[in-house]
């Protein structure tokens, strides 16, 4: 096995193993906060959490693919180190940059939720009603 | 709280073309009409003050929370799905007292200005 290949073997392992690493947090610590914007309501926020992360995988793996060729023949440890880094830097930027567009999204949802289901004013007083005993 | 009682004027013709627009609007809250100070009105609520309902619009929510002029509007728009984002902003401490101000001017004027409009039968 050439060095260059082992490059490209080491870069997808790590890059993998990272997507799948943020995923699976994010999948295990989001789902809290979409019970709560769903209203205590689990089986939705369980789809809308695998769906989320379902989308974070295909970005992920769609950048890392896209991002595999290096275009410049690697003869050294070396060089294959300052590849590496490069790419495996690429991917980490990426992942955090997606991370944190989740969270937003997520806090979104919950404010926009929270925000909503109080009234604007605060009553001037309180009157008995008889709407009850009709209905 | 899942609906607002609307005790409006049925006098006013502003306050009845007001009722049709409401009418037409998606809500998120139910709202019921009930002509205030009438029979149905003093039924439901019988230790309200139905002197005062007269005088300003007044919004009674289905647990009994009693909200009078200016915040009763805010109440109404509230209810509509495309207006909820705008009852908070009219809420809010910078807003509100123009909100009062523009609603108070609006209320005690109503006849004049369903009359100019030509909405008073």
């Amino acid at each position: 096995m050439t060095i260059g290949i082992s490059t490209y073997l080491i870069y997808l392992a790590l890059s993998i193993a990272l997507t799948i690493w943020v995923a699976r947090t994010l999948h295990k610590n989001g789902r809290v906060f979409l019970v709560d914007v769903f209203h205590g309501n689990e089986a939705l926020a369980d789809s809308v959490n695998h769906l989320l992360v379902v989308g974070f995988y295909l970005i992920n793996f769609g950048y890392v693919s896209l991002a595999l060729k290096l275009g410049y023949v690697v003869n050294t440890a070396e060089q294959s180190i300052e590849a590496l880094s490069v790419k495996i830097g690429m991917v980490l930027l990426v992942l955090g940059g997606m991370h944190f567009f989740n969270l937003f999204i997520f806090s979104r949802m919950r404010r926009r939720t929270q925000s909503q289901n109080h009234p604007p004013v605060n009553p001037d007083t309180f009157t008995a009603t008889a709407v009850h005993q009709e209905a | 709280m899942l609906a607002l009682t609307v005790l409006y004027d049925p006098e006013c013709g502003l306050c009845r073309r007001a009722h049709e627009w409401l009418a037409e609007q998606p809500r998120i809250v139910e709202l019921k009409f009930v002509p205030c100070a009438s029979e149905e009105a003093r039924k439901r609520y019988p230790q309200l003050n139905h002197e005062l309902t007269k005088k300003d619009l007044t919004v009674v929510s289905d647990d009994g929370a009693v909200y009078f002029g200016p915040k009763a509007w805010l109440m109404v728009l509230w209810a509509l799905a495309r207006y909820r984002d705008w009852a908070y902003r009219l809420a809010t401490p910078e807003l509100l007292p123009t909100t009062r101000r523009v609603v108070s001017a609006i209320s005690q004027n109503r006849y004049q200005i369903g009359r100019l409009a030509g909405l008073n039968r």
